[in-house]
């Protein structure tokens, strides 16, 4: 393979590991902390992308992202806060097969209600950057580089949050050591609405920043919801670099499997073969840690 | 002690529920038994449109009665959640558009191959699912779906890819719809009588067993794997007959059939018909598809959110689901009218009961304890070890256990008692060492194996199966310990009752035989445990810290029960235990450990003076003694 297309792949990998780093991550931290497996984080993703693109079309492509991004994480936080409150609090602590339902109704709902909102059928809205790069004899979007750009910021942000900030301190506590976390002091109820809500503003974020550059519709968040999956099980769930690796790795994938006719039907089973060796060698992912 | 009242009254509850489901049962069955005559007088009368579209709703039922009945094996009975169970439905219904389409087979031998396609399928990736537990199983279910979908999308010349597998003829003999009709029932009647038997033999019992609880359900001899990946193979063969029969109501099948999402039917029409009833999901079936209809082409959206929070309420209200309805009216009927059970009879009876066969036990202790034999060696550990990173946690322990002895294993926390236990019964792997059980090499054998060999472990409070009666927790066992629970016929209820009934009796809680285990007080409870080893045959059995969290009286009761019990039926016991009241009073032999190291052994006299044993250990364990006792 000649290097320009080889690094045409490569640089659409990262874009995809981009967005999907953004969105696994979320629901990592938020099963690192909470022990649930949120089965909506999907539907918040594609709210977020949702109203997002109707936003940013009233206002005008260009002007209109960032007050259609911030607005877009902001729903999805909100609902994410609701959902938390209303559901999550009383299903903690029960077995897992009770959680898996009750998210999974909720996305059952979310879906629904938003055909109802926006209708089943797809909506565009151009990119906030426009043009093009031109590498080795292959174009590139502008758009996909401030993506990936945009996913280490955020990385990085993260990291921040979580080793710099007492939000973060306490975060980690309740993934490392629960029992401690309560004898401290720290308000349990509080911080799991909190990790939760940033938890779901980060699956609106991942939808928000994808969604000028691909279709959107009502169903988007059931593939995503998968991919997310596969990375941070890959990754290991509870881990935020877990969540780059893993997002690095199923991109990459899904982005070189698409290079030839005879692997690109594929392209998706690898990132399923790849969880389903993962989960059967090493059940708690790359970087995860076993459960007790 | 819990209100026996509420035992009692849950008792009648349970009866009554269970004739009001029978009945509704038979409403459902008549109901859908008469439905194509029906349709068509109804019709004849102009009261409705088309008797062929109410028929079809009807085939679109069974299929879907069937699909979530067989969902339910999983979820209700053996407590899995699958999102890979569209996959062999889809598989079912591609392998009978594949051979149809591409190869001109007949639809009845499509019929036929298509649950061994979908059961073969379902095999091999339940195989690698259940490599994982719980949480992660679902998760690699959700990846088998998704890979099964990719395949379905992409290998354009088998499956036509993305398009699908489109034009499938129904054949000339069913284009008739009563005819259509019937044959879809018969099919569906079959296999749904199938997989009831199923659920009342003691295979089912054994997936009850697995759901209440994994860990007792391996230490009783069950092959926890084993049998999920049986129920797993199972369903999805009956998901690939009810797939099978989707292209006579849809003459196309796509790879979207196999998409993750998709699971959201059998999950919504299970969780609506009730997980915890047989039929319910059935029931389920036409609730859903009627909604479906009625609701789907002017409300299509508000449909999904219907059903989405259908699911959430069921989840978090009423987690029987709508089957279990007869019971919260008759809940909520008792609480209206308050009706009054003859409950405190029955406890004081059970309480008087045991009191008499305590005061017995205690005369025979004090005759048999006269004349100790000394059997035969019935448990030898030779160089056992266990290393856990640098530390020996067991370090090369040299032990012989004679038949009918009462062998109590004391020192400080940390000195390695449980890791010892767990080496024994199999729950841990010894890095060095061997465990003979009755000149039989144990070493390292999985816990079901150890189990049946004979060793069983008691008085851990969390080793029952809760929502199953006392009289179940005990047939149950034995059924898994005798190997029948790979019989699928059979009523599981009616195998070994009276057998379990007389071991209730000898421990005393033959009153309560029929209540849910899971309400009994933590003693009986755990003379549950004990009267479970018992059933298991058991001929050794290992209690560790037996007193742990019990009164001062419950202590000496289950004791002087584990006493008599173990006189009686010449049972060995191994047991650890802080409370030095309890070890002097019931072992007959004592063995000191400390740091991982055996360090004496002798009669609790020889222990009790010997000076070095008294400085080091008892001196601290009787500290630990004091402060343990108010508990």
């Amino acid at each position: 393979m000649d290097p320009g297309k080889f690094l045409l792949f490569a640089t659409g990998g990262l874009a995809d590991a981009a967005y999907l780093f953004i969105v696994a991550a979320g629901l990592s931290l938020v099963f690192g902390a909470l022990r649930v497996i949120n089965m909506a984080h999907g539907s918040l993703y594609m709210i977020a992308a949702m109203v997002s693109v109707v936003v940013a079309n009233r206002l005008g492509a260009g002007i209109g992202f960032l007050p259609a991004l911030l607005g877009a994480v902001l729903v999805a936080a909100a609902i994410g806060a609701v959902i938390e409150t209303t559901v999550l609090k009383r299903v903690y602590g029960h077995e897992h097969l009770v959680q898996l339902l009750a998210t999974y109704a909720i996305a059952l709902i979310i879906g629904g209600a938003a055909r109802l909102i926006f209708g089943s059928n797809y909506r565009t809205t151009s990119t906030p950057i426009q043009g093009s790069l031109t590498i080795l004899g292959y174009s590139y979007s502008l758009y996909a580089l401030v993506m990936i750009a945009a996913a280490i910021l955020i990385g990085l942000g993260m990291y921040g949050l979580l080793f710099r900030t007492r939000l973060g301190r306490n975060i980690r506590a309740a993934v490392s050591d629960p029992e401690l976390l309560n004898a401290s002091g720290v308000n349990v109820t509080l911080l799991y609405t909190a990790v939760f809500t940033v938890g779901a503003g980060l699956a609106g974020l991942g939808g928000a920043i994808v969604a000028p550059s691909q279709a959107v519709d009502p169903t988007i968040g059931d593939s995503v919801l998968v991919l997310a999956f596969a990375i941070s099980v890959i990754g290991g769930l509870g881990s935020i670099i877990g969540s780059a690796v893993g997002a690095l790795m199923v991109g990459e994938v899904i982005s070189f499997g698409l290079i030839n006719p005879t692997t690109n039907s594929f392209a998706l089973a690898f990132v399923f073969i790849i969880m389903t060796l993962v989960l059967t060698v090493r059940p708690w992912g790359l970087f995860g840690r076993p459960e007790a | 002690m819990k209100n026996a009242g509420a035992r009692w009254r849950s008792w009648v509850t349970n009866r009554r529920v269970d004739r009001a489901r029978w009945a509704l049962a038979i409403v459902l069955l008549l109901a859908a038994a008469v439905l194509p005559p029906v349709s068509l007088y109804l019709e004849g009368q102009g009261m409705i449109e088309s008797a062929r579209f109410e028929i079809v709703l009807g085939v679109t039922s069974l299929i879907l009665a069937l699909w979530a009945v067989s969902y339910n094996l999983m979820l209700g009975y053996a407590g899995m959640v699958s999102f890979a169970h569209a996959a062999y439905y889809g598989v079912g219904a591609y392998t009978v558009a594949i051979l149809l389409q591409r190869y001109q087979i007949s639809y009845f031998a499509a019929l036929a191959a298509a649950p061994l396609v979908a059961a073969t399928v379902g095999i091999i990736t339940g195989f690698v699912a259940l490599r994982a537990v719980r949480l992660y199983f679902s998760l690699l279910t959700l990846a088998i779906s998704q890979l099964l979908y990719s395949v379905a999308e992409g290998w354009y010349s088998v499956t036509g890819g993305d398009n699908g597998i489109n034009g499938i003829v129904t054949p000339d003999q069913l284009t008739d719809y009563p005819t259509l009709y019937y044959f879809v029932a018969a099919i569906v009647g079959v296999s749904l009588l199938l997989m009831f038997v199923l659920t009342r033999s003691p295979f089912g019992a054994a997936l009850l067993a697995i759901r209440e609880n994994r860990e007792r359900a391996r230490s009783v001899g069950i092959n926890v794997k084993g049998y999920e990946l049986a129920v797993y193979t199972i369903a999805a063969l009956f998901a690939g007959v009810a797939g099978a029969l989707f292209p006579l109501v849809q003459p196309s099948v796509v790879p979207g059939m196999l998409f993750w999402t998709e699971n959201a039917t059998p999950v919504v029409v299970t969780l609506l018909g009730g997980v915890g009833s047989f039929l319910g999901p059935g029931f389920g079936a036409f609730v859903f598809t009627g909604l479906n209809n009625s609701l789907s082409r002017d409300f299509p959206y508000q449909l999904d959110v219907l059903l989405g929070a259908i699911v959430l309420g069921v989840v978090l209200l009423v987690p029987g689901g709508f089957a279990s309805v007869p019971g919260l009216v008759a809940q909520l009927r008792r609480r209206v009218v308050g009706e009054e059970t003859p409950s405190i009879e029955a406890e004081t009876k059970g309480e008087a009961i045991r009191m008499i066969d305590v005061a017995r036990a205690v005369e025979a202790h004090a005759i048999q304890s006269e004349h100790i034999e000394r059997g035969k060696v019935l448990l030898k550990l030779e160089g056992l070890s266990r290393s856990f990173g640098g530390l020996r946690a067991v370090d090369s322990v040299n032990l012989e256990i004679h038949e009918g002895d009462r062998h109590a294993i004391i020192g400080p926390n940390g000195a390695g008692k449980s890791t010892l236990f767990n080496l024994i019964t199999g729950r841990m792997r010894p890095s060095t060492g061997r465990v003979w059980f009755d000149g039989r090499d144990i070493t390292g054998r999985p816990a079901h194996v150890v189990a049946k060999a004979g060793i069983g472990r008691a008085f851990q409070i969390t080793m029952i199966f809760p929502r199953l009666t006392v009289r179940q927790n005990l047939q149950y066992a034995m059924l898994a310990h005798r190997g029948r629970t790979v019989q699928p016929w059979g009523l599981a209820d009616r195998i070994y009752r009276d057998e379990a009934i007389e071991l209730l009796d000898a421990v005393g809680l033959g009153p309560h035989a029929d209540l849910p285990a899971g309400q009994l007080s933590h003693g009986d409870q755990r003379a549950i445990e004990l009267a479970i080893s018992l059933a298991l045959g058991s001929r050794m059995i290992l209690l560790d810290e037996p007193t742990a969290g019990m009164s001062a009286s419950e202590t000496r009761h289950a004791m002087e029960l584990v006493r008599r019990v173990a006189t009686d039926r010449n049972l060995t016991l191994l047991f650890c235990e802080h409370d030095m009241s309890v070890v002097f009073g019931t072992a007959r032999t004592v063995t000191v450990m400390h740091q991982g190291r055996i360090l004496m052994q002798g009669t609790p006299e020889q222990i009790r003076s010997n000076p070095e044993v008294q400085a080091v250990y008892l001196g601290e364990l009787d500290m630990d003694d004091e402060e343990a006792a108010p508990a």
